[in-house]
């Protein structure tokens, strides 16, 4: 189509946190998208978990920034209780039908003050809650909700079923909000691009009766034991038997309930998350209750992710977590008070019989029937495993152009992958639309800024309650009486979530009516929710570094959760700290810098390929920069993907198409020698073999530097010409060299390299790969021997179906453990390899034509160097440690450089093509703004104060300050120092140094901070000793 | 006199801030009269608002940073140690006992050990003032 | 009528009253234009009037004071309160009234341990004891801890430009020139960035080429000489090269801290250590507060709070 008839517009269906990250970076890269979200409120699954795995984030906490942000996003329209019925046209110029259920609530009017919930007669069981609790028939999903409006459940509503009774709440809404007479309504929207999102459910075991799920209420999923676990879940985070509310003892996690199962159901696939999950339940419990006894039974542990291996082994030997590898097939009630039998055999082979007082179903991810249906009436392919068919070469693309998919619906995943998904669909997208970008959004202009120089200080105090986080613990109506006591303070306000979308809105009301110049917020934290507010002030048209927070959740109410009245007197001196601090706050302006629209990518693999070809479609300059002679990387040794797709004819495609492109410019044998500048505008120095250094100017960077493969020092390689590494096997096998076609045996050998002491981590693909060389083996001589030693089979996700086939096909796999490795030896013209079996308990010989070595992936040695120009952390095996392992999965704290594919850590092609369509995305959604800001809070000289004595010049780690030279008015020549304020990045090394407080950081001046440190002792006693 | 002593804590942004906040999300517990001023780099802190906060009344001053070698801004922290024994001195000079500050390293992902750093000053403090009132005592 | 104008010493050594003398011909103009009522250096003077015995003493009525010295004994006291009574404004003048100067470096012993070694060490003939040794005070004191004072220079001895231009300033009811920035605001020493990173003995001489001026020497700190400039109130040379360095020696830190409340040895040792240099290199670290060492900044050792 031509391209002048596209839309600017993208529809993002789903609203967890795949779509809204997708949403996200489609607006900001100059695109309109409607987010259509079926339920009453935007976050998904997340808000559900109480906390994430691997870093033990608090779950709302991280995502809440993200719905806020989506919430006020000008160019993201939310549309609530909203399904897409049907989608037609084509790429570019889509047609969406949507049907949007009454919320019976007026959105417009609603303030979400809770009177109607209050006074409801009608509960039914709360599915937020996973049916533990119960929730009114008008609600809202869940505290923090965006939007914050209520809603009514229409199948539990009394007055809806019967026009005659009830309405007590539209009797008593104070704005008048309830409307009985919402009606269910069609739009029709046009969109250049979709992005389903559309998510999944867990598994409901209530469906097989084995294991008791509904039938012994000591039998719980593992999504209703996290809202036990949760502090803002219906029992307040205490975990007590359902049965009886007796305190729990012992407790036995169940895994692959719904997952590689088809007996109780058809998910033949792995869920890939419950081993994770299920091992951060069984941490979460144990750290608050070291006694209990907690078990987890599984078949394998997959746990393949980056930390997640050193994640399970402090479970294990920290928390003193069981992990006992037996599937359960049946839970049994013991006695008549709700405890629960389970029978299994152990490793060595015995019966053994426990009895718990609860059970915990890790229950799998799957597509519902809604979705398939949605799926097919679209006309979008679907795997047997009823996920969206994709292929690993284009993972974020549906069997119809110009509809994209990200997030569970493509298969199983944790939240960065689907993080990862939703960015790399919005650059998808994006690509697709580029010539029609900013065509279809509303600019985003912050009302003028109020000049409050002039003005004195009028300070409005907004105290969160947090739900009860704070309110729980501290006199919050007492700490607000003190702060209206306060100097300068004119308005202090009470909110029970000031970071929810509503008071956000009131909050600008305020600042606007009462002409409020400067803001405390005294709540959680400023390094998470900093932001958030500051983008209040700006939209209520001040200066948004007018603006403090006080501490007051988690370095106080929750530290000091035993001593409530410490916990409020220390609330009142944070508050008061922030508050003579606001007062001296000056306006701070950000220094905005043009970005240089194009993008350095280092390493020519697949990854870097794919993120250079997308930012080209993207209409940016690239400068490819490749260490040998040849684009391709690592997949150069790769013949397929897990699903069989053939990987040397799509290589070869790819590096025709990147060579064809004429905006990607490539430097073969290249390294990079020196790296300066900043975010927007770097300038880098490379060195192309032999050749003369030259620079290169570019707004951002993508690393996908890659892997190395390990070179096994174990097994006899290298010694026995017979024992192979798997990447030289492969090649042996396409040829098929004498050593495989003649070979009646072959053995596999797992986690060489991997998962030992000195790299405690998984490779993730290796187990896969064997497999997929198994069963090539096998089909094409039937009457091959091939066996695979293990430690555990992590084909997780849809791969699973490779390991069923493989046993299918009769190939034999044998675990082992890290004590006790199999070991080689000639033997006559062949291979002898020994090893224990578990299964029959006795050592097993096997007569090997060939051993293959499943071998590590290594990061790159070349990291370090890299690291070290552009200040990245590489994490202790020596991968890019990304900014956040859940939300920022692509990212540094270092703005402007990005990460994806190997560099970050070992993962399957399909992994890194997304990953690095993630960091093009993120590259994207920054070069599109075309000019950046920097962060204000940087050295200022008093030139009052300053007089050149330069003692600060060499402390300063940027080399940001200079000596100058000037003349007075009689023309003497004198001295000061200047900054220069691209350079400094804030870290007051000089204020530190100066002798005479010539030179403060904005907004931490020795002024500000010695007020602070008066406020904070006011009450305090004088020092002087007295008896 | 209070029951525990007053101390001023500046937290590095990047390590000890981030710390306090993850000793929250743990409910870890720590005396209630610390208080904490947020501070980009432990390298930020003059000599001097040390000395402001004792002269002010504090019973101690802590800085915390990040570990040798991980300083956000690269040699903050170096900064921090190499005016540790500069405040200490200065304290001595003024007739200030040395103990009632104390420079600590702390990463984001410590707040264990953040939290025991805070007790452990909390009772040298409490040591500390008690020793003074006994010698207080002899010598009226 | 002329404005009358008083000038009171008390723990001082008349460096400051010479300074003023040593203001050269443009003296004799500025002489012209006050009546001095109260110059114990240049006039004999009685503090009592005799029909006021029941005052311990009393001074003529000013409309500018001068106080030099700091405050050690009852009498200073009793003095600067009288002159504080009768001056309209009052000038704390040079770094003892302003700093406590170099009497102060005595804060660092108790009064009786100072009155025990100069005046009855057991090595040498014990000299008379004082009749009352209480009318000491604790410790030297500047001018404004004892009363405030409208205008404070610096100095050992201040520059006699800034005296008198203090002095026109208030005849003429003009602003008080502000303060001045530190030494090495107006010093031309070259600088090359961080140099040596021990602190030699002031011994030592710098490192310069005779026939060069100063301004193509390198700056001294550079060299490892621990010159007090960055940390010390500059003025000594006009707007000119500072006088110490005009000697090619390393500043002393006469003029006292740059900034009100400063600590000279504080905020040295602090630019020092922050720039890698070893600060435990410099031998008897109290004396970098030679001449401020009133306001508490020197104590006796021991006295641990």
């Amino acid at each position: 189509m031509s391209e002048d008839t596209m839309i600017g517009a993208v529809m993002v269906i789903g609203g967890g946190i795949s779509g809204m990250q997708a949403a996200l970076d489609i607006a900001d890269s100059g695109f309109f998208v409607y987010l259509v979200e079926k339920t009453g409120a935007i976050g998904g699954a997340m808000p559900q978990y109480n906390k994430v795995f691997p870093t033990n984030d608090c779950s709302m906490c991280i995502i809440a920034p993200k719905l806020v942000e989506c919430g006020r996003h000008a160019n993201i329209s939310i549309m609530t209780l909203s399904e897409v019925i049907d989608i037609s046209g084509r790429a570019g110029d889509f047609h969406v039908r949507v049907s949007e259920q009454p919320r019976y609530v007026d959105i417009n009017k609603c303030i979400a003050c809770g009177q109607c919930s209050a006074q409801c007669p009608k509960s039914v069981d709360d599915s937020f809650n996973s049916y533990i609790a119960k929730r009114k028939a008008i609600f809202i999903k869940y505290p923090q909700a965006v939007p914050l409006k209520y809603q009514i459940d229409p199948a539990a509503c009394l007055r809806l079923k019967d026009p005659d009774s009830c309405g007590i709440c539209a009797d008593i809404c104070p704005p008048g909000a309830i409307d009985f007479d919402h009606q269910p309504q069609k739009h029709e929207i046009q969109v250049g691009a979709v992005v389903m999102a559309l998510g999944f459910q867990t598994f409901d075991p209530g469906k097989a009766k084995v294991w008791g799920y509904g039938v012994y209420p000591n039998v719980i999923t593992s999504l209703q034991f996290e809202r036990y676990l949760a502090p803002n879940g219906p029992t307040d985070g205490v975990l007590a038997r359902p049965s009886d509310g007796k305190p729990v003892k012992k407790i036995a996690f169940l895994q692959c309930i719904g997952s590689r199962d088809k007996n109780h159901c058809n998910n033949e696939y792995c869920s890939a998350v419950c081993c994770m999950y299920a091992i951060k339940e069984a941490v979460m419990v144990k750290e608050a209750n070291p006694e209990l006894d907690v078990s987890i039974f599984y078949i394998d542990m997959r746990t393949p992710g980056k930390e997640f291996d050193r994640y399970y082994e402090r479970a294990r030997s920290e928390y003193g977590v069981k992990f006992i590898r037996s599937r359960i097939h049946g839970v049994e009630p013991k006695g008549g008070k709700g405890d629960l039998r389970l029978h299994y055999s152990s490793v060595q082979g015995k019966q053994v019989e426990e009895i718990v007082d609860l059970v915990v179903l890790s229950v799998g991810l799957e597509t519902p029937d809604s979705m398939v249906k949605l799926a097919e009436k679209i006309g979008i392919h679907m795997t047997p495993d009823r996920f969206a068919s994709i292929s690993a070469f284009m993972p974020v693309h549906t069997s119809k152009k110009g509809i994209f998919t990200c997030g569970a619906f493509n298969g199983p995943r944790d939240i960065p992958q689907s993080v990862i998904g939703g960015s790399a669909a919005a650059a998808s997208a994006v690509a697709l639309l580029t010539s029609v970008r900013n065509t279809r959004t509303r600019p985003i202009a912050p009302p003028a800024e109020r000049d409050v120089r002039l003005q004195s200080p009028k300070i409005g105090v907004f105290i969160c309650h947090c739900g009860t986080n704070i309110a729980g613990v501290i006199d919050v109506s007492e700490v607000a009486a003190f702060a209206a006591t306060l100097p300068q303070v004119v308005h202090v306000e009470r909110n029970l979530f000031t970071c929810a979308q509503d008071t956000q809105d009131l909050m600008i009301q305020q600042i606007k009516n009462l002409g409020l110049n400067r803001i405390v917020v005294a709540a959680c934290t400023p390094r998470t929710h900093e932001p958030l507010f500051r983008k209040t002030l700006k939209s209520a048209g001040i200066n948004e570094y007018l603006f403090e927070m006080a501490n007051i959740r988690n370095q106080n109410a929750w530290v000091h959760s035993q001593d409530p009245e410490a916990a409020t007197r220390k609330a009142k001196d944070l508050i008061r700290m922030a508050v003579v601090k606001v007062t001296s706050l000056t306006a701070l302006k950000p220094l905005r810098i043009p970005i240089t629209p194009s993008a350095l990518i280092i390493g020519g693999g697949v990854t870097g390929m794919t993120a250079a070809l997308n930012l080209a479609k993207q209409g940016y300059q690239i400068h490819l920069l490749e260490k040998t002679s040849q684009l391709g990387g690592n997949a150069l040794h790769l013949f397929q993907t897990w699903n069989g797709e053939h990987v040397p004819r799509y290589l070869m495609g790819l590096q025709e198409e990147v060579n064809n492109t004429p905006n990607i410019e490539i430097s073969y044998n290249t390294t990079v020698t020196a790296v300066t500048g900043h975010v927007g505008d770097f300038t880098t120095t490379i060195r192309s073999g032999t050749s003369r250094k030259r620079t290169i100017q570019h707004g951002v960077a993508i690393i996908t530097t890659g892997a190395k493969r390990y070179i096994p020092e174990e097994y006899e390689y290298g010694k026995i010409p017979k024992v192979v590494a798997s990447i030289e096997f492969d090649k042996l096998h396409m040829h098929n060299e004498t050593r495989v076609a003649n070979g009646k045996s072959f053995v596999f050998i797992q986690c060489v390299g991997s998962r030992n002491q000195e790299r405690p981590y998984c490779s993730k693909s290796c187990c896969t790969h064997s497999i997929q060389s198994a069963i090539k083996l096998k089909k094409e001589v039937p009457s091959r021997q091939i066996y695979i030693l293990y430690r555990e089979i992590r084909t997780y996700g849809q791969r699973e179906r490779i390991y069923s086939q493989a046993r299918e096909l009769g190939i034999i796999f044998i675990n082992y453990e890290l004590h006790g490795p199999p070991k080689i030896s000639r033997e006559d013209t062949g291979v002898l390899v020994e090893v224990w079996d578990h299964v029959l308990h006795r050592p097993l010989e096997i007569k090997a034509d060939m051993v293959i070595l499943a071998s590590a992936t290594l990061a790159s040695p070349e990291a370090v160097e890299l690291a070290n120009l552009f200040k990245l952390p590489l994490n202790a095996d020596g991968f890019f440690q990304e900014a956040h392992a859940k939300l920022r999965p692509v990212e540094f704290n270092v703005d402007g450089v990005f990460v994806a594919g190997l560099a970050h850590y070992p993962k399957p092609l399909e992994e890194s093509i997304s990953q690095a369509l993630a960091a093009a995305a993120k590259a994207g959604r920054l070069l599109a703004r075309k000019e950046i800001a920097l962060e204000p809070n940087t050295a200022l000289v008093d030139p009052v104060l300053c007089d050149g004595c330069g003692l600060c010049i060499d402390t300063c780690p940027y080399r940001a300050i200079s000596l100058v030279e000037y003349l007075d008015e009689a023309g003497t020549p004198l001295k000061t120092v200047a900054i220069d304020q691209v350079l400094c990045k804030g870290c007051g090394i000089c204020q530190g140094t100066c002798p005479k407080r010539g030179v403060t950081i904005a907004g931490f001046t020795y002024d500000q901070i010695e007020a602070q440190i008066d406020a904070a002792l006011m009450d305090a006693l004088p020092t002087e000793v007295t008896p | 006199m209070s029951p525990e002593p007053k101390i001023i804590a500046f937290c590095c942004n990047w390590c000890s801030y981030a710390a306090a906040d993850l000793a929250g999300i743990l409910r870890l517990q720590y005396p209630g009269s610390i208080r904490i001023i947020r501070v980009m780099c432990s390298g930020m802190v003059h000599p001097e608002m040390v000395l402001h906060a004792l002269d002010k009344g504090a019973d101690g001053v802590m800085i915390i940073g990040c570990h040798p070698g991980e300083c956000h801004y690269l040699t903050g922290n170096e900064m921090a140690l190499a005016r540790a024994e500069v405040i200490a001195d200065t304290l001595e000079d003024l007739g200030y006992a040395s103990e009632r500050f104390q420079l600590t390293w702390v990463s984001s992902a410590e707040p264990e050990r953040l939290v025991e750093a805070f007790r452990t000053m909390s009772g040298r403090l409490m040591l500390l003032r008690s020793e003074q009132q006994t010698s207080y005592a002899k010598k009226n | 009528m002329k404005p009358k104008l008083s000038f009171e010493w008390l723990h001082a050594c008349s460096g400051c009253e010479i300074a003023l003398l040593n203001y050269g011909e443009p003296l004799l103009a500025l002489l012209n234009r006050v009546e001095i009522v109260h110059f114990p250096l240049l006039m004999d003077h009685k503090y009592t009037r005799p029909e006021r015995e029941d005052l311990p003493l009393s001074l003529p009525e000013a409309d500018i004071g001068l106080v030099s010295g700091g405050v050690a004994h009852q009498e200073h006291l009793t003095v600067l309160h009288e002159m504080r009574r009768q001056c309209r404004t009052l000038i704390a003048l040079g770094t003892c009234a302003t700093h406590g100067g170099i009497p102060a470096m005595r804060n660092q012993w108790s009064t009786a341990d100072t009155l025990q070694t100069v005046l009855a060490a057991g090595d040498t003939e014990p000299g008379p004891m004082l009749d009352e040794p209480s009318l000491f005070l604790d410790r030297v004191y500047s001018v404004d801890e004892k009363v405030p004072v409208e205008v404070s220079l610096p100095g050992c001895p201040p520059q006699p430009e800034l005296i008198a231009a203090i002095i026109e300033a208030l005849l003429n009811k003009d602003t008080v020139p502000p303060a001045n920035k530190s030494v090495c605001e107006t010093c031309p020493t070259l600088r090359k960035g961080k140099g040596q990173t021990t602190i030699r003995r002031f011994l030592d001489n710098a490192d310069y080429d005779r026939d060069q001026p100063v301004s193509r020497m390198r700056c001294l700190l550079e060299q490892g000489l621990l010159c007090m400039g960055p940390v010390t109130a500059g003025g000594c040379g006009g707007k000119d090269t500072p006088l110490c360095l005009r000697a090619r020696v390393p500043c002393r830190g006469c003029y006292g801290p740059v900034r009100p409340g400063g600590n000279q040895l504080l905020d040295m040792k602090n630019a020092l250590a922050s720039n890698g240099i070893d600060h435990r290199s410099i031998v008897d670290r109290k004396s970098l507060l030679r001449f401020s060492g009133a306001h508490g900044l020197i104590q006796p050792a021991g006295k641990r709070r």
